[in-house]
């Protein structure tokens, strides 16, 4: 469960998000739509507590972030981290450890799981993904899909209450394949919550269940998925509907 | 000085000697730093004049002071020089021209020592000139021998405590220990040795007339006058008027191969105990220098910046002869290993500081970030995320800085440690073998880089194949 209260970031003089509102329950998909640089990413950098921000609070599950606490490196801070997983457009894998190792680093270092428990379970995964005959090689030895699906499982088993995606289709081999696509539903079904970042609609069709469109710097507005495509109530949300189905 | 009107007519006789620390032989008169004055430049002057030519000094240094005289810069050595079997084989010898006595100096509280004997008992380190008289003797009788370029170097280290004894030529003693009140005299001047003057092979008829000359101004009381003023003159010198050179023909050092291989085995054995402890201290100070340059405060970055630019925009060896000199004025008495080791320490950790924050510098804010998200702690992140890349990037110039280390520790030769480059410099000027025992000094030089550099490689291309470093290294929107 995320709930978003009045959030707000400005860097320089220069406002990236305004005002933003937003509840979701768990257990849903939200796709966050919108051109580049309206800020949709800076949005689920604050999600994750990794930006700080000027107005708002932020509150995931039974830990919440207030403005002035997210500027401060402390165990507050801290623990409200663990509650978000994120993946990264450029993914950055830890370029030092192997397939296994990148998986398996946090659950032994910080859940302090066993390594051979924290092991079993990555192995469960990464059949998931059919991706377990990779599981000594080092990141660069995959390929850009491959990559995707590793830092997703990366995120995954950290087992976070959301898991934060952005521009996952900007790999160099999206996540089009129905694998990806079922663990991301599977996972929002066992009581997770997942956003989505991208500016491609037809990735999120069919996968969604919420929409929400990011104009310059604010939310303009989030409905089902179903309704928005169908019947958008913003003129630039429909115009950007209009454009997006060109391409 | 002769005017210069006269010196187109006169010819003139270019002798060589090393001013540096060189009283009372030849050294700057310090009540006018321009001339040089000292005994043997008063006999030169006077050699030179009853010769009929008009003396020209040319200041050299007092190590190679053979080689320089085979290279032609001058004409004769006049610079206290013995007559001794390995510098026969390079040199023809002039009559003496004034005997000298050896004096062993201690401190003023030494108990245990009163001879030379004392030293070798109670296995004492005696300091001397390195190719001299007293360097052979020491070499000869197997002492703890340390030696120095110049006697003020032996007699500061003596007071210091770096060496046990110092033994050197009455002449020189007088002149820098004899008013020092925190040394002494132990046991009475002994063994008597000759100075004369040395003379290129080829020019015999030139021996020939500085010997003649040699015997006129002994005869003519010209050498008792000089030696007299300088208060060197003694009942000793009576025997100059009968004695033959051959008879104070007083030690040789013969350059034995095994034994040479071995004395530079031994040094090379400094040479990585310099290199390795220097790295040491370089790599550990390097890291607390890096982080208050990049995240300290104002002031801690100032002081960062200004010792990393200190210690890269001053000459190493610069820096040696502070701490080795300087130190001690404040209290602190390093020996000269350590000097080096700490010197050559702090000197590469301002390069392995830059090191550092440039391999830091590489790894992706967002690595970081990833990092944060998983629920690590930043200590937690930077220990198994982080360093680990970093350390990756920073391998291959920290390689590259330990073998120039290895090569920089030949300037320990400046305050006086026995490593491989001192080694090389004093078997060879005692041997005249620069060749051979160069070729040597590079073969155990490479024998110690070559392998580093290979074993660095390697790990090199072992963590390589675990990964390259930085994947997608581009910017998030």
């Amino acid at each position: 469960m995320i709930t978003i209260k009045g959030l707000s970031k400005t860097v320089q003089n220069s406002t990236l998000i305004e005002n933003i509102n937003l509840d979701l329950e768990a257990g849903k998909i939200l796709g966050v739509i919108g051109p580049s640089g309206n800020g949709k990413t800076t949005l689920l950098l604050c999600m994750a507590g990794l930006l700080p921000f000027e107005k708002g609070s932020i509150t995931i599950g039974d830990r919440s972030i207030s403005a002035e606490e997210s500027g401060i490196s402390k165990e507050k801070l801290w623990a409200f981290r663990k509650k978000s997983g994120i993946v990264f457009q450029h993914l950055h894998l830890f370029p030092h450890l192997t397939v296994l190792g990148n998986i398996i680093e946090a659950p032994v270092h910080v859940k302090k799981s066993t390594k051979e428990a924290a092991e079993f379970e990555a192995r469960e995964l990464l059949k998931k993904l059919a991706i377990e005959q990779h599981l000594n090689k080092f990141p660069e030895e995959l390929s850009g899909g491959e990559q995707q699906r590793v830092a997703i499982l990366r995120a995954i088993a950290m087992n976070p209450e959301v898991l934060l995606l952005d521009e996952p289709t900007s790999a160099l081999d999206p996540i089009r394949s129905g694998d990806v696509r079922n663990l991301l539903r599977e996972f929002a079904d066992s009581g997770h919550t997942v956003v989505i970042v991208s500016h491609s609609v037809r990735f999120l069709r069919g996968m969604a269940d919420y929409l929400a469109f990011m104009g310059k710097s604010e939310l303009i507005e989030m409905d089902t998925a179903d309704k928005l495509m169908k019947n958008p109530g913003d003129a630039r949300t429909r115009e950007f509907l209009r454009h997006s189905e060109l391409n | 000085m002769t005017s210069s009107l006269t010196a187109f007519a006169v010819p003139s006789l270019r002798w060589g000697g090393d001013p540096s620390g060189g009283a009372p032989y030849v050294y700057a008169d310090p009540s006018n730093p321009q001339n040089y004055t000292g005994f043997d430049y008063e006999f030169a002057e006077a050699l030179a004049s009853e010769m009929g030519m008009k003396a020209e000094f040319v200041p050299t240094d007092w190590e190679s002071i053979v080689s320089s005289l085979q290279r032609k810069e001058f004409d004769v050595i006049i610079d206290g020089f013995e007559p001794t079997g390995d510098r026969a084989r390079e040199v023809l010898f002039s009559k003496p021209y004034y005997l000298f006595r050896l004096q062993l100096t201690v401190r003023k509280n030494e108990t245990a020592v009163n001879s030379l004997d004392d030293c070798k008992k109670y296995g004492k380190s005696v300091g001397t000139l390195v190719n001299c008289a007293a360097s052979r003797l020491l070499e000869e009788g197997k002492y703890n021998l340390k030696g120095y370029q110049d006697p003020v170097g032996a007699y500061k280290d003596l007071e210091l405590g770096r060496v046990d004894a110092v033994l050197m030529d009455v002449a020189g003693e007088m002149f820098y220990a004899r008013s020092n009140p925190n040394l002494k005299q132990a046991g009475t001047p002994f063994q008597t040795g000759a100075y004369v003057v040395g003379i290129r092979k080829d020019e015999a008829a030139l021996k020939a007339k500085i010997d003649s000359a040699i015997d006129v101004l002994v005869n003519n009381g010209t050498v008792e006058k000089i030696f007299r003023k300088w208060k060197l003159w003694d009942e000793e010198q009576i025997k100059l008027r009968t004695v033959k050179p051959a008879e104070i023909e007083m030690t040789s050092a013969k350059f034995n191969w095994s034994e040479g291989l071995i004395k530079l085995f031994k040094a090379a054995l400094v040479t990585i105990l310099l290199a390795f402890g220097a790295m040491v201290i370089a790599v550990i100070f390097g890291i607390p220098l890096a982080v208050g340059q990049s995240n300290g405060g104002r002031i801690v970055r100032i002081l960062c910046t200004v010792y990393i630019e200190f210690f890269r925009g001053t000459p190493v060896l610069v820096q040696l002869l502070f701490l080795y000199f300087g130190l001690p004025v404040i209290g602190i008495t390093l020996p000269g290993w350590l000097t080096a080791i700490v010197g050559l320490g702090l000197n590469y950790a301002a390069y392995e500081s830059q090191v550092y924050r440039t391999a830091f510098q590489a790894i992706p804010e967002r690595q970081w970030q990833v990092a944060y998200s998983l629920g690590m702690r930043p200590t937690l992140a930077f220990r198994r995320i982080i360093f680990p890349q970093a350390f990756r990037i920073a391998l291959p110039p920290m390689t590259n800085d330990f073998v120039a280390l290895f090569k920089d520790t030949s300037t320990a030769f400046a305050i006086a440690v026995w490593e491989l480059a001192t080694a090389y410099r004093e078997l060879a000027n005692a041997t005249q073998s620069y060749l051979g025992i160069g070729l040597v000094v590079c073969c155990y030089y490479l024998a110690m880089s070559l392998p580093l550099a290979h074993y660095a490689h390697r790990l090199e291309r072992k963590l390589q194949r675990k990964s390259t470093g930085i994947l997608s290294s581009g910017a998030d929107k």
